[in-house]
């Protein structure tokens, strides 16, 4: 039962991950490959405030700003570039903030980690409880879908996909590309923000080794083969994703296989994002009325 | 060591880092300029070049050195065919974030499959440690000047295959437009499985140097692509000379700035420089490609 909770909550905690991702990649089409760094952003600055005495409130909306003021501030120049670049540029964004948080001990603590982060206590009542906590992140996970629904599916989100589809078009129809672009990648930033402040209080311990390559390739992952561009698909990936990651986790192997299971599990999903691009870049839900394989 | 000696010493290290980087970053342009997209995949024939060579080295072939560098070079050249086989080539038309969620996959999956194999931990090939020779107060070892030689001979290939030889010319009009080169004739089904077996084989000659020069592990190409895209960026993006300058200003940049900031970053310098770069132009150097 306990397992179950728990998965619930690393589902929504996901879930909100990949539709923050899906905003930029599915509906804007910019090349994040360095999303996990907001969602660090996002665990650090809630992490930090919270252990230096702030409640959570203070921790959540901090974690949310910062994010989002760190993706606004990284969109200045990386939005200079088009498409594989602009992979690039947000890739090495990701090894960078890892170094910082690696390197600046005196506020990070470094690799070490930071260890016993208060549970969430919003006026007096504390989640520290698995379906407690499952009930906080999925009211979460639900708020930031309406939002995201919201704005997805009002005129600035059809101006999106527009500058997504056809940039030159979308200029000549009066759309600045490079506005929408950057207002997409703050949008996204902040609710990666969010799942890492949920992730951050619910681990109540995070180092830099949460927050490396392999985490964006999992949003990633979860984000192509749900469906991106789609509301639904991004919450069907992060179910059927985390599901297959965390049951794997609970399996009793012996100890000699544990080593290599790791690998084993990056390799299938490495597989997973080949296979789909080459059979089935649209994923499991299919974009309606959207470009494809073209 | 007095000071000076001591800033020639570190310059000195910056060019043999950057020779590594501009072999690595030669081979990510040149396959950039003929099939237009970045291989996320270039760090992991790196890395791959780097763990063949310690495979022909250990049981159960034993290779001697010399011996088992024309093996690994060769696998690696495979590797990259194959790579263009099963991935890129079913997806030659495919749109841009398609192809490069693909190269993504890729190379996660051959990173991880070499931590399946050797584990995460960072291995050596065991070669016996040299003392280093002084030349004009500058200490050199031995793979320090095989990085130099060879860096060398491989620009000369290069610029023999380039420039001099039909295939060079049949690739370079590719790069320059696919279509027009189909029309005209020219074999681009040889010719891109000539980028990819050079690529290839760039990339495992610098990983191999690295790892003679320092260790390997399965991250040395995640770490080493983002150079290599730097270095690619500086020098234009498909010029093969740019991308030489670019490897060799970034190593210097870094064995440089390694002076003034804490050594921790000394693997984000390359990632600030493009940011620099970025924010000024796109292209600096060497100038924009006639596209």
């Amino acid at each position: 039962m306990d397992l179950l909770l728990h998965l619930a909550v690393v589902v929504a905690i996901y879930s909100i991950f990949a539709l923050s991702l899906n905003v930029e990649i599915g509906y804007t089409g910019l090349f994040n490959f360095g999303h996990v760094a907001f969602f660090a952003i996002g665990a650090y600055t809630s992490a930090l405030l919270t252990l230096s005495g702030a409640p959570f409130a203070v921790g959540l909306l901090a974690g949310l700003a910062a994010a989002g003021v760190c993706g606004y501030l990284l969109s200045i120049p990386a939005l200079k570039l088009q498409g594989d670049y602009f992979g690039i540029a947000t890739l090495g964004f990701g090894e960078i903030l890892r170094m910082v948080v690696s390197n600046e001990v005196w506020l990070t603590k470094g690799p070490m980690g930071l260890p016993g982060i208060p549970r969430p206590e919003i006026l007096g009542f504390i989640f520290d409880t698995l379906p407690a906590y499952l009930a906080l992140s999925a009211c979460m996970a639900l708020t930031t879908f309406a939002i995201l629904a919201f704005v997805v599916l009002s005129p600035f989100g059809r101006a999106l996909k527009a500058v997504r589809d056809d940039e030159t078009a979308a200029e000549i129809l009066g759309k600045n590309a490079l506005r929408f672009k950057i207002k997409s990648f703050v949008i996204g930033s902040t609710f990666a923000g969010l799942a890492g402040v949920l992730w951050a209080h619910y681990t109540t311990f995070i180092s830099p080794g949460d927050f490396t390559l392999t985490e964006t390739i999992l949003v990633l992952l979860i984000v192509v083969m749900g469906g991106k561009g789609t509301l639904p698909g991004p919450v069907l990936g992060a179910v059927a994703l985390i599901f297959f990651q965390e049951s794997v986790r609970f399996l009793r192997l012996p100890p000699e296989w544990t080593r290599l299971l790791g690998p084993l599990q990056q390799m299938v999903f490495g597989l997973l994002l080949v296979v789909l691009m080459v059979f089935r870049p649209e994923g499991i839900i299919r974009e309606r009325g959207g470009r494809h394989g073209d | 060591m007095d000071s000076i000696s001591y800033y020639l010493q570190t310059a000195l290290n910056g060019i043999l880092a950057g020779c590594i980087y501009a072999l690595f970053a030669m081979g990510l342009t040149l396959i950039y300029g003929v099939l237009n997209f970045v291989n996320f995949a270039h760090g992991e024939l790196i890395m791959w070049g780097a763990y063949f060579l310690f495979l022909f080295m250990g049981e159960p072939f034993g290779l001697p050195l010399y011996a088992a560098i024309p093996p690994a070079l060769a696998l690696t050249g495979c590797l990259g065919v194959a790579m263009d086989f099963s991935v890129f080539r079913p997806l030659r038309w495919a749109n841009r974030l398609t192809l490069l969620i693909a190269a993504m996959g890729l190379s996660v999956f051959l990173r991880n499959a070499a931590q399946f194999f050797w584990g995460a931990e960072v291995r050596t090939y065991g070669l016996e440690v040299s003392a280093g020779t002084r030349f004009f107060g500058l200490y050199l070892t031995m793979p320090q000047m095989a990085i130099i030689l060879v860096t060398l001979l491989c620009v000369g290939a290069v610029y023999l295959l380039f420039f001099r030889s039909r295939l060079g010319k049949s690739m370079r009009a590719l790069s320059d437009n696919l279509d027009l080169a189909r029309i005209s004739g020219i074999d681009t089904k040889r010719a891109i499985l000539a980028a990819w077996v050079i690529s290839a084989v760039l990339a495992a000659i610098g990983g191999i140097l690295l790892a003679l020069d320092t260790n390997l592990s399965p991250e040395m190409g995640i770490i080493n692509l983002i150079k290599a895209f730097a270095a690619t960026l500086i020098g234009g993006v498909g010029n093969l000379w740019g991308a030489l300058l670019g490897g060799l200003l970034i190593g210097l940049a870094e064995n440089l700035g390694v002076l003034f900031i804490s050594p921790g970053y000394k693997d984000g310098i390359a990632f600030v420089i493009m940011v620099i770069i970025l924010l000024a132009r796109p292209y600096v150097i060497v100038g924009e490609r006639s596209d």
